[in-house]
């Protein structure tokens, strides 16, 4: 008989208490895991879509262009932009040039983003023009195609084909117009954009504004996520310390950034709760497990088990506890994640529309991903508290003075 | 010099507002080898006695030297690891760890004392035909008689090989056979092993069969008397 063997028989004295706590060990970590893991997937798709619409995993910029959006902040890539798309982690290097501007129909005028692009790479990257046929997308960097947002185009009450007049102010502060041919439409699910995107050939943009082979933007879609912080130092190598500098999609994107915090920090606060519940029911089994074996206790003492003995039998069994529930905890929760990374949770049923977050759509259809880092880490400090719910009841157990815990119990 | 000496030795509990008196300036000594009993009527102090000898209680007042060591301002820890070491306990009501086989009750000391598990298994077995209880290692102590229970009781006290055994009433849930065998194998104990043995009974039993007869009343030494056994 081993001191690890009487911890595990003591678990079981009470098999009912021990498998209640046990299932709120399991059911918390495994309502965690899966919860995290979804929650994972779920940004992780935001993140992409997010990227690949806007400003890409890593992104260039002159001066404080993310924020303050000032056309005057254009700069020249030269050829910043071949030699990114040669780095070993870059799927795609896409230079954007936006302005704002004034698009004129026969009958309605709207305020809307000219967006200028090139039109091959951005059809690969971005995943608003995924549902748009390719011979609807413009044709050339230089040409008179443009790609409206769909309400746009209702609202300025023209059809693909239809011609209208975009102008703005360029450089030198002059009004310049320019006649443009609807080619096609497209629909992103975010209303705004819907209502204000014209997609353009982007040297015929910059040329309008009177920037020629200026862009705004240098969209940098990674391979993989993880390569981020690579590929972000190695773009700003090839800077060399010139005034654009390189940056992350946290930092670019800072409103879908902070709305994923937002949104986590939800998360966390209820994974604090359910630690808090885990934790109360730990300390209640276990403290009750030792009122029940006072004079048991007692007699140990009397035989010759230290006050130690007793304080390391109850943290074994509050440890035991913790390993169980998170053995049986961990593959309930990896299970469920399984499922969730295969088929997902389809909430296209329940939601009309594309849904919108922090300025990003993602798809309806809410996959997890697998975050076995975040896994182990939950489950160790799961164990930690466990053992740490289990100190009171031990220092209970260790301070028991054996003649009255046998005179009395 | 004595193998336990109790010198002065008072004992006060308090009992809600007031302070009751369970033991009063006793002064005995006990040496290697005895089979005492220490007999006298219920609240007489006899538990109390065993108690502070074991060093399970505090005395008020006075104080307990075994083997030269005062027990009175050992820590907690300290006093465990004598008991582990010198002292063997055998309660009224047997008091078994019911999780654990009976094999395994008579195991627990031995593995706080951290012997190996060969030397475990055959002080084991030795203890169990000895006692006559070969055959119920793995029962655990519900499937188990009173008196039964109470040889494994006495094989999990002996087993650490204490220099002396504190038995308290170890025959009052026995009936009268059983407890006569276990006097008998106490006794066998005594004489072959020179285990010091220390009862508190008021059966006129076990008090029959003891050498020296220590009566108590009130918490004081009413006689103190060798017989023969």
């Amino acid at each position: 008989m081993e001191f690890a063997l009487l911890a595990w028989k003591n678990l079981w004295r009470n098999r009912r208490r021990t498998l209640i706590t046990l299932a709120a060990i399991a059911f918390s970590i495994m309502l965690m895991q899966a919860a995290h893991n979804l929650a994972a997937g779920v940004y992780a798709s935001m993140v992409d879509h997010g990227v690949r619409a806007g400003s890409g995993h890593v992104a260039v910029y002159l001066g404080d262009y993310p924020r303050s959006r000032d056309e005057s902040l254009a700069f020249a890539p030269g050829n910043l932009t071949a030699k990114v798309q040669r780095l070993p982690g870059v799927a795609q290097a896409l230079p954007r040039v936006y302005l704002p501007a004034l698009a004129q129909s026969s009958r309605e005028s709207r305020g809307i983003l000219l967006t200028g692009v090139v039109p091959l790479a951005e059809l690969t990257a971005n995943p608003f023009l995924k549902h748009l046929p390719p011979e609807k997308m413009i044709r050339s960097s230089q040409g008179n195609d443009a790609v409206l947002g769909c309400r746009l185009l209702d609202e300025l009450k023209i059809a693909e084909g239809n011609k209208l007049v975009i102008t703005l102010q360029n450089r030198q502060g002059e009004l310049v117009s320019e006649l443009f041919r609807v080619r096609g439409s497209l629909r992103t699910g975010i209303r705004d954009l819907d209502g204000s995107l014209v997609m353009v050939g982007r040297k015929k943009a910059a040329a309008i504004a009177g920037m020629p082979g200026k862009i705004h933007e240098l969209a940098v879609i990674l391979k993989q996520i993880e390569e981020e912080q690579t590929v972000l130092a190695e773009v700003n190598s090839l800077l060399e310390g010139k005034a654009p500098r390189a940056m992350s999609w946290e930092q670019a994107m800072p409103n879908l950034a902070d709305a994923i915090k937002l949104d986590y920090a939800g998360q966390k606060f209820i994974f604090l709760i359910i630690t808090l519940i885990v934790t109360i029911g730990v300390v209640n089994t276990l403290l009750m497990s030792v009122m029940e074996r006072i004079r048991e206790f007692g007699v140990m003492l009397a035989i010759g088990a230290g006050p130690a003995r007793l304080r390391w039998l109850i943290l074994t069994e509050a440890l035991m506890l913790a390993l169980v529930g998170i053995v049986v905890g961990t593959l309930l929760g990896s299970l469920i994640t399984w499922y969730l990374v295969h088929y997902g949770i389809d909430l296209s049923r329940l939601l009309p529309e594309n849904m919108e977050f922090g300025g990003v759509v993602f798809d309806p259809i809410l996959r997890a991903t697998w975050d076995f880092a975040w896994m182990t880490r939950i489950s160790l400090y799961l164990v930690l508290l466990t053992v740490a719910a289990g100190l009171y009841p031990a220092h209970k157990a260790a301070r028991i003075a054996p003649a009255a815990a046998m005179r009395k119990h | 010099m004595s193998l336990i000496e109790l010198t002065g030795l008072g004992k006060i509990y308090p009992l809600g507002n007031q302070q009751v008196t369970a033991l009063a300036d006793l002064n005995l000594c006990f040496d290697r080898g005895e089979f005492t009993v220490l007999a006298g009527p219920s609240g007489s102090g006899k538990t109390t006695v065993l108690n502070l000898i074991g060093g399970l209680d505090q005395p008020t007042s006075g104080c307990v030297v075994i083997a030269g060591r005062s027990t009175g301002r050992s820590s907690p820890a300290e006093l465990a690891e004598f008991r582990l070491q010198h002292i063997g306990f055998v309660f009224q009501s047997y008091n078994l760890i019911p999780v654990l086989s009976a094999a395994e009750n008579v195991e627990f000391p031995l593995m706080l004392q951290r012997l190996p598990k060969t030397e475990r298994q055959h002080r084991i077995n030795t203890l169990f035909e000895q006692l006559g209880i070969a055959g119920l290692e793995n029962r655990r102590p519900n499937d188990l008689s009173g008196g039964q229970q109470q040889r494994v009781a006495v094989a999990r006290a002996i087993a650490t090989r204490p220099t002396v055994v504190l038995a308290d009433e170890p025959t009052a849930n026995l009936d009268s056979q059983t407890a006569a065998d276990l006097l008998t194998l106490m006794r066998q104990l005594n004489t072959t092993e020179k285990t010091t043995f220390i009862f508190s009974s008021h059966d006129p039993q076990v008090i029959g069969c003891a050498r020296r007869v220590i009566t108590l009343k009130d918490g004081r030494l009413q006689s103190d008397v060798q017989q023969r056994p």
